[in-house]
Formats: C-alpha cells, structure tokens, sequence
C-alpha cells in the first residue's frame, strides 16, 4: 500500500543569477513500512527531498501526499500539526533543545499540542531506546549516542506513520552508529512505520529495502533489495 | 503551548544565560524602584499626615483678623456660621524661666480643651487635660510635655503631676504630661507647654483681652474651602473692613489648602522621579530588546528544530514573549524589593533629620513607607508590558525565520 508518493516535485532556491534549483521534476512512490536510504553527495537534494516530505519545507512545484492527501493544500498553522502529529524528523547533529531535559525534549510536540503526556509509551520508549534513568538530564549531559536516542524516542512518541531522519548516526562512531540504526530499524518494524533515512553510509544502505540515490536534483537510480 | 509550560521554558532559558539575564534587568531594576520608592515614600508621608494631622485634619479652618476678635466676636461669628461644629480661640506667649545657671525658654499654648482636642494636641501620658470649667476660672494650672519634665525636674520619668512650675513669680499646678513634639523633645532650652486659654489671656497677654487667631472645625459634608469664603465675608462685614483691605487684615486657611499644596509639591516630586523612572525603563526596555536580538540569533538552530517538530511561527513568538516578559517581571520584582528598601532608608533619614517637619507635620511626625498591592501589581504589570513591548521585535523576528535555513545553520 502506497504511504507517501512525491510527484514532480521542484524546489528552486533564490532568483536571478543566484537560482539554484535543488530539487529537480522528482517523482516516487514510498510503501507503507518499507526502509529506505537516500543517497548522494553533499549538495545533491536530499536534504530538500527530505524537507518537503516532512512538510518543513515548500515545493516551487509538484506535489506530497500522504495516504493520498496533498500536504502542501494545508495552511501553515496546518502543516505544523501535520509535523507534530503524523511525522517524526530526525537530524544529524543539535537535534535537541539544550535547556530541556531529556523527557521535555521527547513529549515536546505533545507540549506543542498542548496535550496531556501519554505517560505509558513514554516509559515504553525510554525502556526499548535505553535511557531510563537519563529521562532528567539536559542533552550536554547525554552522549552523543543518547541524545541521539532521545531524538529517536521524540519521532516515534506519536507513533507516525512516516520516521524521516537526516542522516541520524552522521555523528556517532561506528559501534553507536550501528546501535541507533539497529533501534531505529527495531521500532520501526515493531510500530510498522514507514522509515525514511538519509546516508553516506555504506553500511546502513545495506541494510535497507529499498536505495534511492540522488544527482544533481534528479533521481539517479531506485534500487530494491532483492 | 499551555501558560505554564512557556513560562517553565522561559525560566530555564534564562537561567541558562544567569548573567547576561541579570545584567538585561538593571535597567528595569533601577526604574521600578524608583517608582516603588516615590509612591511608597509619597504614600508613608501622606499616610503619617493623615495620622498626625488627624482625620479632622481637612475640616479645620484657622482664622485670624489683623486687630484681633473679642468672646462677643467669637459668639456671634459661631451664630452667624451654624456650618462650624465650634470655633475655638486659641494664644501663644512666651516667658522665661530661670533655672540653676541656665535660662530656659518657654512657648505657653493657650486654649481650651476643645481646642487641644481639635488640633490633636489633646494626647495626655499621665494625669489629666484640664476641664472648661478650669479654662472658664482661669485655674493656674499647666501641661509639659516629657522634654519639659527632663529641664524643670531632672529626669523625663519625674512624676511631675501635682508638682508646681513657677512663671512670672506665679506657681501653676502641673495637671498632666501631653505628648509633646519632635521639636520640642529635640532641643534643651526650649519648652512647649499647655494652659487654659483664660489663664494666658489673664496672666501673660499684657493686659490685652483679644484673641487674634481662631480655630473653626466644620460640620462633616461641608465644603470647608466654601465656608472659608464666607468666613471671610462674615468677618469683613462684621467689623466693617473696606473692601480693598479684607485680603490684608482678614485670613481664613485651611488645612486642606495645605493638604492641597503638598499634594502639589508631591506632584513635581513624583514627576521628577518618574521621568528618572521613565528613561531607566526605557534604557532597560531597549537592553532587553537587544538581549533578545541576541538570543534569537544564538537559538537558530533551536527554532528550526521547533518550528520542524511542529511549533507554528506563533508557538516561536510566544516563547520569545514569554521569556522577554519573564525576565522583566523578575526584574520588577527585584525591582519592588529594592524600591521598598530604598523608600524605608528614605523614610527613616527623612524621619531622623527631622525633614518630615518640612512636609507639614508637626507632633511626633514620623514616616513609614506604604505598601500596597496596587503599587505591586503596577509594577509587575509595567515590567511586564515593557517585556512585551520590548520583546515583541525581536519574537516576531525568530518566528519569521524560514525552518529550512535555520536548520542549515551550524
């Protein structure tokens, strides 16, 4: 079953001589539950496809839908609910808000929403991600393989149907890469989430179903593992 | 957001920046102390009048005329003005007294106990105020106060009642001990004390038999500076005094024209203090803005993660407002603290260098500071009102920023 589908999307940066267009005509179809990898040099759009999938962001042209329903039809005010309530980002690095604990950063888009904390999974996440007992400390207090963590926990605390994540073990040595990844993959099959991950690592795009590299804005290839 | 939760988030915020924070609110410091210290300064010195003074304070009319009233003056100006509840004649004279090597002056204050009783001179330690039966037969009889007792007895716990001063070669029996005033208890030589009217008039007004001031109290609803007019009139007219000279011999003042006249000097008091208040806010105001400009470019990457996470440019501008709004009511909270310290160290030099007296008070005049709950939430709801002006600029500024750039920023 489809998920997510992005149809000539194009993103242009700037004017005049200063234009760079960043995203270029790209147009794919994304299953429910499956994991990708994105691929591709610096500079070559994946952040911009990611952006605009995760309604950060907005198209010059083309079209996001999820379950079918273009989110760029929504108004602003609209498309932050959509953020905070039916997808879960992810970055590389200061994923965190510094002056919040662990526990303030994960219920955050709850905070947001103004609703109460759904206290059951957020004792279930901190179990399965391994930060009980660091659920009270500020981020400079965790290491980078735990703030990492609590940026897991954070996307995965409303149950999204889609996990977006730039390049999430950017950061960590190989053992923490290998660990984040393997949680991330873990709830992602166990909430049947779709997940989504930007990498240059040869590593995690192995591990993925399906590999979409990018060029120069365009899709340079979609390759499933078969 | 809920309140509570932006207002958790901009307290960790600042406390994150203790010291950039603490040193953004001097400004809204020295500004609501200012104006914590002058109303609550103004507000003791016109409390303590109002207690000094009495609350008949605003109905008294001292009355005088140029060649002096006679009883039969006095009888027919309380018929002719029915608004008075009395009107009371009253004579000062001075006499010395020599005692051991030194000489001591004496101010002798004579009326009756009405009169005492109307100007608030009536409070009596120990013994007794004389009665109008001992004013009507000019009894020789006196009230000191404890500074008198300490120069003509010894010591100021002297039981002194019963006891005889002798003025002019003449003994008088002292009745009582007032409570005498701050002047008075301030200076050695000189004596305030208390006699029945007709005693003065008898025994120390060289043989005059006219009252030249007088005391009016008005009935209660009356409008005493009305009825001063007509005072002035009735006078006028009573004793024939030309047009053209009624402004020279004939006057009628009014202790609410003083109250009056105090409340004006307080005015230019406050105005001068407020326009100190005013620039220092200001100056304090456009230290937070900057603050904030600052925080919101140190933060980027902060408000590109909320705004990805799901906080609408709204969200953004509240948090910023709450923590720009935060730190100035905790500026003005120190603010109050501080501005009631200073207003007590003013009070108590004031009180101590016997300024207060310059304010009009006389007996045991002392300030201290008011304190309201008005004059709280006026300065909370100041602080909080330059937080949000002040800080609107630059909250609108971070919620402004477009997500995708903040995110790129390292």
């Amino acid at each position: 079953m489809e998920i997510l589908s992005v149809e000539h999307l194009t993103r242009v940066f700037g004017s005049g001589e200063g234009t760079v267009r960043a995203l270029d005509d790209v147009s794919l179809s994304i299953e429910a539950g499956e994991f990708i990898a994105i691929v591709g040099s610096s500079g070559s759009g994946k952040s911009t496809l990611l952006h605009l999938m995760g309604g950060v962001d907005r198209p010059t042209s083309g079209t996001v839908r999820l379950m079918g329903e273009d989110i760029y039809r929504r108004t602003d005010e609209q498309l932050a609910i959509f953020r905070r309530r039916e997808v879960g980002l992810i970055y590389q690095f200061n994923n965190l808000i510094p002056i919040l604990s662990a526990r303030e950063n994960i219920t955050l888009p709850a905070l947001l929403d103004g609703r109460a904390v759904n206290e059951n999974r957020l004792a279930e996440l901190a179990d399965a991600l391994g930060l009980d007992g660091r659920m009270n400390h500020l981020p400079s207090q965790l290491s980078g393989g735990q703030q990492q963590r609590v940026a897991i926990a954070r996307a995965l605390m409303n149950a999204p149907a889609v996990i977006l994540a730039d390049e999430p073990t950017g950061n960590l040595d190989s053992r923490n890469s290998a660990e984040v990844m393997g949680l991330l993959r873990e709830s992602s099959e166990r909430f049947k989430q779709t997940l989504v991950v930007i990498t240059h690592d040869e590593d995690i795009a192995l591990m993925a179903d399906r590999v979409i590299a990018i060029e120069d804005g365009r899709v340079a290839s979609d390759a499933r593992r078969t | 957001m809920r309140m509570r939760d932006l207002v958790r988030e901009a307290l960790r915020a600042l406390e994150a920046n203790r010291g950039r924070s603490f040193l953004t609110i001097l400004g809204i410091v020295i500004g609501i102390a200012a104006v914590i210290a002058m109303t609550s300064f103004i507000g003791g010195v016109q409390e303590g009048l109002v207690g000094q003074l009495g609350l008949n304070a605003a109905r008294i009319a001292r009355i005088g005329y140029s060649s002096g009233f006679t009883e039969s003056d006095i009888k027919r100006l309380k018929l002719a003005l029915p608004e008075y509840e009395a009107i009371e004649g009253s004579m000062d004279s001075y006499t010395e007294l020599k005692k051991d090597d030194k000489t001591l002056n004496i101010s002798i204050s004579g009326g009756s106990p009405t009169y005492f009783e109307m100007t608030g001179q009536a409070a009596v330690l120990s013994g007794r105020m004389f009665t109008a039966a001992e004013d009507e037969a000019a009894s020789r009889v006196v009230l000191l106060d404890q500074n008198g007792v300490n120069q003509l007895f010894g010591s100021p716990d002297f039981d002194a009642v019963g006891k005889t001063v002798k003025l002019k070669g003449r003994d008088y029996t002292v009745l009582g001990i007032y409570q005498g005033t701050q002047m008075s208890m301030g200076s050695g030589t000189y004596l305030q004390v208390l006699m029945p009217l007709q005693t003065v008039k008898r025994d120390f007004a060289n043989g005059g038999n006219r009252i030249f001031d007088l005391t009016g109290l008005a009935r209660e609803g009356v409008d005493i500076n009305e009825l001063a007019k007509r005072t002035t009139e009735k006078i006028a007219t009573m004793k024939r005094v030309p047009e053209d000279e009624v402004e020279s011999s004939v006057w009628v003042f009014t202790m609410k024209q003083a109250i009056d006249q105090m409340n004006q000097f307080m005015g230019s008091f406050s105005l001068i203090i407020s326009s100190v208040a005013g620039i220092s806010l200001l100056v304090g105001g456009i230290g937070i803005m900057n603050m904030m400009l600052t925080n919101v470019t140190e933060r980027i990457r902060e408000i590109g993660v909320r705004r990805a996470l799901g906080a609408t440019r709204r969200d953004i501008t509240l948090q910023f407002l709450a923590e720009s709004a935060v730190i100035c009511v905790a500026g003005g909270i120190i603010g109050t603290v501080f501005g009631y310290i200073i207003s007590g160290g003013l009070a108590l030099g004031a009180s101590s260098l016997g300024i207060s007296q310059g304010f009009g008070g006389g007996e045991n005049f002392s300030i201290s500071p008011a304190i309201n709950v008005e004059t709280i939430l006026l300065a909370v709801g100041i602080s909080m009102a330059i937080g949000l002006l002040f800080g609107f600029y630059p909250a609108r500024r971070a919620a402004r920023l477009d997500p995708v750039e903040c995110l790129r920023y390292q």
